[in-house]
């Protein structure tokens, strides 16, 4: 045993060294800026996340491979912090004191609450979910696209048109299902009250664990309640699967659903066309029909990964945030130049960037002194024949954040 | 450690913990060496000592009720959850300095863990193993569903302050910290040699042999639980005011059965070991963490989301590798060196 | 009145899949005495072979089905093998350490092969649902139901009336005793993880049925334990028994509790039903008390 053990210490020791001599001669001579994604890609929403970062890894490759940004190159750190707190936190002090870490990504709004403090005295910028607190309190913390309240609000917009289109008196009875968590119940602070101000009846919302096994519970409290229209919170594939339920039960006949922006993709659809017919979908970012037509987003997919089969629009979400990076970048080292550049003249640069446009991933980039929304546009989705397609254009979402008290 | 020829020659010296002079000077030299280490330290190597800090102080207590006491316990990162709240709550809402919520929301945590631990007055084994990890359900999902607690939006407890001079920092926490656990190390050390520490002792070997001896099984069980609880309270404490941020989704049972990884794989009933457990798992997490980054930077085809699903693997791996080899921990094999160190150079 | 039926049946139908579950780690503990949080994994990667075997390449029901059955019996042979038997003889605890190695260990291919995706099984079973009288229940949750109840009875007649059974009954009541009388406790160990692994990977399909491959399936096998513990480790009874009990009250307790809470009950029922039985019945409600000699 004792020969053994030193046999296994060793080749600890050696992987410990050759991993710490690896992550030391991984500095290159370059001009560089570090990007950090805290993300997660082996926990609860790596199906948001990995496709995402594909999209921004494959696009800082193909920027790198034309010489970089003004002949400055982007080192992208992705970090798998599980949806952990502690390993978010202790990542990014790892790599708080890198030379020319410009941007923080972090996925998952504990995580991004957590390291906003160190954020602010580092002077730095990070990008963040679309929690509304962010844009309620201006810090150093961008959020990608409109806040979950101000999607929420577009939803609801969407629901009083369709309401009158189909020749309905009264007013619609909304149903609200999702997480029992900070994430989940996000949508409601604000958006909640919009829609009581456009006279929509809200039903006492749901929640639930994530990976409840069926949702038969809260669909038919909902049900007898008297929903006209459910909308189904949580990340992919949850919208999915409590749809599916009602599909089971004989809802999705009766009832409208609605999905937020991390509802139904194209990969959720081809898992569940029949049950997800019918399903209302806001997003900020180009979701089915929109994104297989953009050249961009499906060239640069085809270029790096392959076949377009296993496909999944967030990497269109994942592209847009390297354009943000991009530009800002830009915008920075025209500023200040690259010797000179801090975090804090990416932070400024950023606050400038309204306008900017994605390519049509996106809505128009809305960054600004009073603002950190992404965008301000959405599109809402509709699941028809298996596909997902447009059935509005770009429309402004309401701002939902103002209507809460933060 | 002592080398061969040194006896306890008198009664004083076979109680002390320290014995000998060289002892005496290498602790003084490391304490030194610890309280001077933010000054030449970096940055990185600061923080995830703080990290390693507090996870030793949860460990500590960990170790009392479940190495020491035999009750095993996963409600550890709830309770850590208790004493952070509990801190926050006192000095946000209710204006407390931190240097006395400090100790109140160990109190507190320990408290509630004479409640959480009453169920081992009746129930052994796996079986209580399972009502703690209930108990940790129950816990979070209370916080989460209590307005004291700011509900699911958690709470933002300030920086300790001393006279003006604010802890906000990694360097300046690094003082509290490393103080709080020196300390608690002490008294742990201790506790598990006073007549309480027997007491777990017999308790843990055979519960009903030591009630017939005598131990008092229900007083003693539930203070090894509120000593426990006491230690994640305070480690809580520490966390929330150290990054400013609490909410539940920081103490999940992931991190229970971590620290139950830690106490095994440094070895049972051994204060020594908490921090090898500590050490060998918080160092292998970081390394993989750390790892699938340059992984995917040298084998490019991979992918940087494959690397890190690799790297849960990897982690899975060396335990499971360490468990073959050291099954009862490297507490087991410090004593074993330190047994042959005490006979060099001799055989026997 | 209807309504309350209603939850209960869909509670049932959850239930089943929770004891099928338990069923899995409870043969584990009978014969080993090693709690095991693996059957997670095992269940997930049950669910993944099937998925792999039918969807994937397309193969028929049954086709599919037995070699699913065979790689994650091997899985759960090589866990046995490689990972327990090293640890006979050593503290229990390490064992359960072991087993949670295990889980993440497996997680990370879990995820590695998912890369955050969801995989849906095809439909095998057949669709729609059952009206009687107001309730409505799905035709494939009844069918796994049924299959649930039968295995059940399956595996509790190879303990009762086959050799290997009585076998696996000896050693559960004594190692030492088991082996003197010429049994080799260490093949008994082998089989009934095939056999638990064979019954993790009926759960895992009948339950990816239902909630699909995804990230959270491996979960399960917290529920699992929850049920295995609520009915007492050793019994398979107490699995059946407790793992629809808890399916009902899970659903039930949602149904009635949520308005008056505000919500996310589910989460924690079923971890308050298990301190309660505990307290009441410490070797849970079907578990053989063991008597204690000093």
């Amino acid at each position: 045993m004792g020969k053994w053990s030193a046999i296994f210490l060793s080749i600890i020791l050696a992987v410990c060294l050759s991993v710490v001599g690896l992550s030391s001669s991984s500095f290159a001579k370059d001009k560089e800026i570090a990007y950090l994604s805290l993300a997660d890609y082996t926990g609860p929403i790596a199906g948001l996340n990995v496709p995402a970062d594909m999209g921004l890894e494959d696009y800082i490759k193909e920027i790198n491979s034309k010489g970089g940004v003004d002949g400055v190159k982007i080192r992208f750190i992705g970090i798998d912090t599980r949806y952990d707190v502690a390993r978010g936190v202790s990542a990014y002090k790892r790599y708080r004191r890198t030379p020319k870490l410009l941007v923080v990504n972090s996925i998952g709004t504990p995580i991004g609450k957590a390291i906003a403090r160190l954020i602010e005295r580092d002077k730095r910028l990070q990008i963040v979910p679309g929690d509304g607190e962010f844009q309620a309190h201006i810090g150093r913390n961008f959020i990608w696209g409109p806040a979950y309240q101000d999607a929420f609000a577009a939803m609801m917009d969407w629901v009083m048109d369709d309401w009158k289109a189909k020749g309905k008196s009264g007013a619609p009875i909304v149903g609200f299902i999702s997480w029992d968590s900070a994430f989940g119940r996000e949508p409601l602070r604000g958006g909640k009250e919009y829609a009581e101000s456009l006279g929509i009846k809200f039903l006492p919302p749901e929640f639930f664990p994530p990976g409840t096994l069926k949702h038969d519970v809260y669909l038919t409290r909902l049900e007898k309640a008297g929903a006209n229209y459910i909308y189904a919170g949580g990340v992919e594939p949850t919208p999915t699967n409590v749809i599916r339920d009602a599909h089971a039960l004989g809802l999705t006949k009766k009832i409208q659903f609605l999905n937020g922006y991390w509802g139904a993709t194209l990969l959720g659809i081809g898992v569940h066309a029949k049950a997800l017919e019918g399903t209302a979908i806001v997003s900020f970012f180009e979701r089915g029909e929109d994104a297989l037509k953009n050249k961009l987003v499906t060239d640069l997919w085809k270029k790096h990964r392959g076949s377009m089969d296993k496909f999944n629009e967030v990497y269109g979400m994942g592209v847009s945030w390297g354009m943000t990076c991009e530009a800002g970048l830009k915008t920075a080292l025209k500023a200040v130049g690259y010797e000179k550049l801090k975090a804090d003249d990416m932070y400024r640069a950023y606050q400038k960037l309204g306008g900017l446009d994605k390519h049509g991933i996106q809505g128009p980039c809305a960054y600004s002194q009073t603002s950190r929304r992404g965008s301000l546009e959405v599109k809402i989705y509709r699941v028809k024949d298996g596909k997902i397609v447009p059935i509005t254009g770009w429309r402004k979402a309401p701002d939902g954040v103002s209507l809460h008290k933060f | 450690m002592r080398p061969c020829g040194v006896f306890d020659k008198s009664y004083a010296l076979d109680l002390a913990i320290i014995r000998t002079w060289q002892h005496w000077v290498i602790l003084i030299s490391a304490l030194i060496l610890l309280f001077f280490f933010p000054l030449f330290g970096s940055y990185y190597i600061i923080s995830f000592m703080n990290y390693l800090a507090i996870s030793v102080i949860v460990g500590l207590g960990l170790q009392i009720v479940s190495g020491y006491c035999g009750q095993i316990s996963f409600g550890q990162a709830a309770f850590m959850a208790i004493g952070a709240y509990t801190s926050a709550i006192l000095t946000i809402k209710f204006g407390f300095s931190f240097w006395i919520a400090l100790p109140l929301s160990g109190i507190m945590a320990g408290a509630v863990g004479i409640i959480g631990g009453a169920p081992s007055l009746r129930i052994k084994g796996m079986y209580l193993a399972m009502a703690t990890i209930a108990i940790h359900f129950v816990v979070i999902w209370l916080i989460l569903h209590m307005e004291i607690t700011g509900s699911f939006k958690g709470l933002f407890p300030p920086p300790p302050s001393l006279g003006g001079f604010e802890f906000d920092t990694d360097e300046r926490m690094f003082y509290i910290i490393m103080t709080v656990m020196v300390i608690m190390t002490y008294a742990a050390r201790n506790l598990v040699r006073s007549k309480a520490g027997r007491a777990f002792v017999a308790i843990r070997d055979n519960d009903l042999a030591g009630e017939v001896m005598g131990v008092n099984l229900y007083y003693y069980k539930l203070l090894a639980f509120f000593i426990s609880c006491f230690y994640a309270g305070i480690a809580g404490s520490l966390w929330g005011h150290l990054i400013t941020v609490v909410n539940t989704e920081q103490f999940t049972l992931f991190h229970a059965l971590e620290y139950i990884g830690m106490l095994i794989i440094g070895g049972m009933g051994s204060i020594p070991g908490v921090f090898f457990g500590v050490l060998f798992i918080r160092i292998l997490n970081e390394l993989v963490m750390f790892a699938s980054p340059v992984l995917a930077k040298a084998v490019p085809w991979l992918g940087t989301s494959p690397a890190a699903a690799l790297g849960l693997s990897a982690f899975g791996l060396a335990l499971i590798i360490f468990l073959i080899f050291e099954p009862r921990g490297l507490a087991h094999r410090w004593e074993i060196f330190k047994a042959s160190y005490r006979l060099y150079p001799f055989a026997h | 009145m209807t309504g309350f039926l209603q939850q209960a049946i869909t509670g049932l139908m959850i239930g089943s899949l929770y004891a099928l579950v338990a069923a899995s780690i409870v043969l584990v503990y009978k014969a080993t005495h090693v709690v095991s949080l693996a059957h997670g994994q095992l269940v997930a990667f049950g669910a993944l072979f099937f998925w792999l075997f039918l969807g994937g390449l397309g193969l028929p029901f049954w086709m599919g089905l037995i070699p699913a059955f065979f790689l994650t019996a091997l899985i759960g042979l090589l866990i046995e093998r490689l990972t327990l038997r090293p640890l006979i003889g050593q503290p229990l605890i390490a064992a359960f350490l072991m087993t949670f190695a295990i889980f993440i260990a497996l997680e990370g291919v879990f995820v590695l092969y998912l890369k955050g995706q969801t995989r849906a099984l095809p439909t095998f079973l057949p669709e729609g649902n059952l009206d009687i009288s107001g309730l409505s229940i799905p035709i494939n949750q009844l069918i796994s139901f049924f299959v649930a109840i039968l295995l059940f009875a399956a595996v509790s007649l190879i303990f009762k009336y086959t050799k290997l059974g009585l076998g696996m009954r000896a050693t559960a009541e004594d190692h030492r005793l088991a082996q003197s009388t010429g049994i080799t406790v260490r093949n008994i160990f082998s089989y009934i993880w095939i056999l638990s692994a064979v019954v993790a990977a009926i759960a895992g399909i009948a339950t990816a049925n239902v909630m699909d491959i995804y990230y959270m399936l491996p979960y399960i096998g917290i529920n699992g334990l929850i049920v295995a513990i609520c009915g007492g480790l050793d019994s398979l009874l107490g699995a059946l028994v407790v793992g629809l009990l808890l399916g009902v009250v899970e659903n039930v307790g949602a149904a009635y509790l949520d308005p008056i809470v505000g919500g996310g009950v589910k989460d924690v029922v079923g971890y308050v039903v298990l301190l309660l039985v505990l307290l009441i019945k410490p070797y849970g409600l079907f578990g053989l008390v063991r008597i204690e000699r000093i």
